[in-house]
């Protein structure tokens, strides 16, 4: 079967594929704990009658009963040798049942281990493992492939690329999701964006959850599907009856959603488990009169990792790509990648995208050391540490395909140009792995001054991309930025191409920005400016540092200017914090009651200048601790109590008195008025053979800073040790913590030693196993939370 | 499956209202500004950046069930009225464990140390509630490893030190997944080292 009778079989009707086959063969037989598809091998004549009746239900496609027949899951039954014959057997089986009108796919899932960097499977070798199946199922006469059920996009593109090495078959990709994401935490754009990138005709969802939960995710790949979308759900959620697994869902009310899944977006529909040919008859009667809706044909220029998809365009924000994984005059980060060291690299990753940079620019060009295996290694890294799109920076084929080759998303090459070597041996590679590429209007003949010469290669750069079935969505072209200070007239040229391919050829661009300014001083200056005037063009990304704050000040301004960031939401968002600040400190200058509120609102910044500026005004100290600082932290506690603050308030609430008192103190103790400041003393610990020690720690702050004298010894404390300091100190009360059943019983031990001292002190107990009855069993009072904690300690002290 | 298979690298999917839940966030009643909301995502973020999750799992053999009695296919007893009920349509039973490292932890102590202890108690929940979801990810993943055969797990997993079923069994299941390979250590008195560490068992019905 062709890729064109493939999408023919779409044209206006909606596609229906067949239902789950493991419940019909346990039905027929099939004993527990055999290898499924060895059993349905030899019992042939059972595995016909299953496919037959999907065939007679309605099935346009039935799946060949090859789902675990993949190497390394058969290897589980000592059967991985017998991989492409048992392949074969099966596709023919599915052949002989299938009748003249009804299409085979040969079916692939996974592996049942995961792939690096989950789990242990090296890439290849899944690749290699899906290969064998591959050519059982093409020797068995199969009309297209199904990739199906797999949760971690990086193996549903291993099982991709392992048939597209072996043939040129239509190949329908389908993974499983749990809530808005795959298992593995891939979201329906960025595998959608990734597989069809990668070649796959049709993509979609399949098992996972029944068929409204498949809903949303079919809404969410519609706007940027360019292939046929597939819902293949469950028939609702399994429960155990009688000692047999079913499903929740009749057949007619999970066809009753056919209409939703097509409006959604769906153009093929079928059943996974716990679905029966009754449910495909359904779908049939229910479909007949459905047709697929229509798409936008909207082209978009997305990148994605497996997490997150980005898409570029002049009109929307601008896109920041960070420039640092580049050993280019990076001492530091040369001798890393030298040494095979990626701390580094992750850190650096990590720092861009904190700073805001949505696609990493990654260059493995050192002098003497392996590109290729450096920068499969930094693409790796970059994977596993942050979540954004990648940009591939380097003009070596080899090197290129191993880093294309793994990374599970859909990267950019930087860069193509017009050199006819670049041309012969990248476009192919990018078309292979379904790269988007940065276009360098650069030829054989160098580097042309006039922006007419680099449209010119623009032209003929895209017409070659062109007969691979690139599109101008799938280009940036790059605008090609040399330094001022040896031919001023440059930057103009550079902007004029920008302006070019943004208003009149319409396809995005980048520059490397640091170039203009090479060679002069205060280079700062010169790029800020000259990023502005080529966004004011419809410059759409630059590679950058994004850790210059004032360069990323410039793009999150004339994102405001240029109207990118509609309603300034972006720009409000990162600022109005700093704003607020300041304003505080503003408003603190003026009145106590402004003191209250930053208490209030924990405003740790503020608090301090605002005491200071009460006392500057001549308000006494302990007027300020009395009338203001205590009433709001009383205020605090209240409003925590009815649940309008939660714990991080009441904490900061803490905190922000705590700075206060840092700045009232001495003039509390210099005008003796600190006399009654504490409540009473207490000795905190948490209890020995117990290392977790937050809970108590938040505990200690609090009552510090609702009046007590805290003494905190720690964690993991001897009893011996809080019985010698609470004696020393005459507490009040000894405050103990414990997390653990296992540990809990020291507080016993606390209170014997107490009681054998004869210590009149009081002790109070909290932590997570811990309740009152516990507490009263050996003669202590409990708190159950931080809060409760400071309340019960102002009785017991009264 | 009866070996015991190692996961590293995990983002699974996390609910943020469970972590504001674990702070005492009421939807109905707590006031957080914009701003204070974007403050506690942007930790929450920063927890997500700083855990590096491992999990590890393996299915085991229930030989008998004679409440509160579990006896697995090694000979382990776990005990526990509750665990026994899970269990009670489960002939295997899928033993798990997930571990945030000990990065988080650094980092929590350090942000103690600086007097931001608020934001360590948001880092601090964050990193509970995402280590968990390491193992909602485990139990999807196992889950759809079973549901060809027909079997699915149970909807709920319990872990040593709820209810009835005791901490010190945290010490089998550190056995029985071979937590020091995970980068755990525990204790005399079985607590978990890195303290975002947890351990579980759920049920696997079906055939």
């Amino acid at each position: 079967m062709t890729k064109k009778e493939f999408r023919k079989l779409f044209n206006n009707r909606i596609v229906l594929l067949d239902g789950g086959m493991g419940t019909l063969l346990q039905e027929a037989g099939m004993p527990g704990g055999v290898c499924p598809e060895k059993w349905a091998a030899e019992n042939s004549d059972l595995l016909i009658k299953a496919h037959r009746n999907y065939v007679e239900a309605g099935s346009d496609i039935i799946y060949t009963f090859t789902f675990g027949a993949n190497r390394l899951k058969l290897s589980d039954y000592g059967l991985s040798d017998e991989t492409v014959e048992l392949n074969r057997t099966l596709a023919q089986i599915a052949r002989k049942a299938a009748g003249r009108n009804t299409k085979i796919a040969g079916d692939i899932s996974s592996c049942g281990s995961l792939l690096s960097p989950f789990g242990d499977i090296d890439f290849e070798t899944a690749v290699d493992s899906f290969k064998a199946q591959v050519k059982g199922l093409l020797e068995g006469g199969v009309d297209l492939f199904v990739i199906e059920t797999m949760m971690d996009l990086q193996e549903a593109r291993a099982a991709l690329i392992a048939v597209k090495e072996l043939c040129d078959l239509p190949v329908m990709v389908t993974m499983t999701f749990d809530g808005p994401r795959t298992i593995m935490g891939s979201d329906p754009v960025s595998v959608l964006v990734t597989l069809q990138s990668l070649g796959a005709d049709a993509v979609g969802c399949n098992c996972s959850s029944g068929p409204a939960e498949m809903v949303e995710i079919i809404e969410k790949m519609k706007p940027y599907a360019k292939v046929p979308l597939i819902a293949k759900p469950n028939a609702g959620k399994p429960t155990l009856k009688q000692g047999k697994t079913v499903f929740n869902m009749d057949a007619g009310t999970f066809a009753s959603y056919a209409g939703t899944l097509v409006e959604a977006g769906a153009d093929a529909l079928g059943g996974c488990c716990g679905t029966t040919p009754l449910f495909i008859e359904k779908l049939k009667e229910c479909t007949q009169s459905l047709r697929p809706v229509q798409r936008e044909t909207k082209p978009y220029s997305l990148v994605c990792s497996n997490r997150e998809t980005v898409e570029i365009h002049p009109s929307l924000p601008f896109t920041v790509i960070g420039e640092r994984l580049n050993p280019t005059g990076k001492k530091a980060l040369k001798e890393a990648l030298k040494n095979g060291d990626m701390e580094l690299v992750a850190e650096i990753a990590r720092s861009q995208v904190e700073a805001g940079a949505r696609l990493l620019d990654i260059n493995a060009g050192v002098a003497g050391i392996d590109e290729k295996v450096t920068l499969e290694a930094m693409v790796r890294t970059v994977c596993n540490t942050v979540s954004v799109p990648i940009v591939l920076d380097s003009s070596n084929a080899e090197a290129l395909e191993s880093a294309l080759r793994i990374y599970p998303g859909r990267a950019i090459i930087n860069s193509i140009s017009g050199e006819k070597e670049k041309i012969e041996k990248l476009l192919p590679l990018a078309k292979k792995y379904g790269a988007m590429f940065i276009l360098l209007p650069v030829n054989d003949q160098g580097v042309p001054e006039t922006a007419e010469e680099r449209i010119d290669i623009v032209r003929e750069v895209y017409n070659e991309a062109k007969k691979f079935g690139f599109g101008k969505e799938d280009i940036l072209v790059d605008g090609l930025v040399m330094t001022v200070a040896s031919n001023q007239s440059c930057a103009v040229e550079t902007l004029k191409v920008i302006s070019w391919c943004s208003k009149r050829f319409k396809v995005n661009t980048t520059i490397g920005l640091s170039n203009v300014s090479f060679g002069l001083p205060a280079r700062e200056h010169i790029n800020a400016s000259f990023l502005s005037m080529a966004v004011a063009n419809g410059l759409s990304t630059a590679i950058l540092n994004p850790n210059n704050e004032s360069m990323m000040q410039n793009v999150r301004a004339t994102d405001v200017l240029m109207a990118r960031d509609l309603d300034a939401k972006n720009y409000i968002d990162f600022y109005s914090g700093q704003t607020k600040s300041e304003n505080n400190t503003v408003k603190s200058q003026a009145s106590g009651k402004t003191l209250y509120d930053l208490i209030l609102a924990g405003d740790r910044d503020a608090v301090e200048e605002a005491v200071r500026q009460e006392l500057i005004a001549g308000r006494l100290a302990k007027d300020i601790m009395n009338m203001v600082l205590i009433p709001a932290i009383q205020k605090v506690g209240e409003l925590y109590e009815k649940k309008e603050y939660f714990l991080p308030q009441l904490i900061r609430g803490a905190e922000a008195m705590e700075k206060a008192m840092k700045v009232l103190e001495p003039e509390l103790v210099k005008n003796s008025d600190n006399n009654n400041h504490h409540h009473g003393i207490i000795v905190i610990a948490t209890v020995k053979g117990d290392v977790h020690d937050i809970g108590k720690n938040i505990v200690a702050m609090l009552l510090r800073n609702y009046g007590f004298n805290v003494i905190d010894l720690g964690k993991d404390v001897e009893a011996n040790h809080i019985i010698e300091t609470a004696k020393k100190h005459n507490a009040d009360i000894i405050a103990l913590s414990a997390l653990m059943t296992t540990t809990m019983n020291q507080m016993k031990v606390v209170k014997e030693l107490m009681d054998c001292e004869g210590m009149t002190c009081r002790l109070m107990v909290g932590g997570a196993v811990l309740d009152n009855s516990y507490a009263e069993s050996i003669g202590a009072y409990y708190a159950h939370d931080a809060y409760r904690a400071v309340k019960l300690a102002e009785e017991l002290v009264k | 499956m009866h070996e015991i298979k190692v996961l590293k690298c995990l983002k699974p999917v996390y609910n943020k209202s469970l972590i504001l839940s674990r702070l005492g966030y009421d939807k109905k009643r707590t006031v957080l500004s914009g701003e204070a909301m974007r403050e506690v995502e942007r930790l929450i973020l920063y927890t997500e950046k700083n855990l590096n999750l491992k999990a590890a799992y393996r299915v085991m053999d229930i030989i008998r069930i004679d409440a509160p009695q579990v006896v697995l296919s090694d000979g382990t007893v776990l005990s526990g009225m509750k665990l026994s009920e899970l269990l009670k349509d489960s002939k295997e039973a899928l033993i798990m464990c997930a571990t945030g490292g000990s990065k988080i932890m650094e980092l929590i102590e350090r942000l103690q140390a600086e007097g931001k202890m608020s934001e360590a108690a948001i880092v601090d929940a964050a990193a509970s509630e995402i280590t968990d979801s390491a193992l909602d990810l485990v139990m999807n993943m196992v889950g759809q490893y079973l549901r060809p055969k027909g079997q699915f797990l149970t909807k709920m997993r319990f872990s040593p030190g709820y209810g009835d079923f005791d901490i010190t069994q945290q010490r089998d299941f550190y056995r029985l997944l071979d937590g020091e390979t995970l980068g755990i250590s525990i204790t005399d008195t079985c607590m978990l080292i890195p303290e975002k560490s947890v351990f579980a068992i759920a049920g696997i019905i079906g055939k």
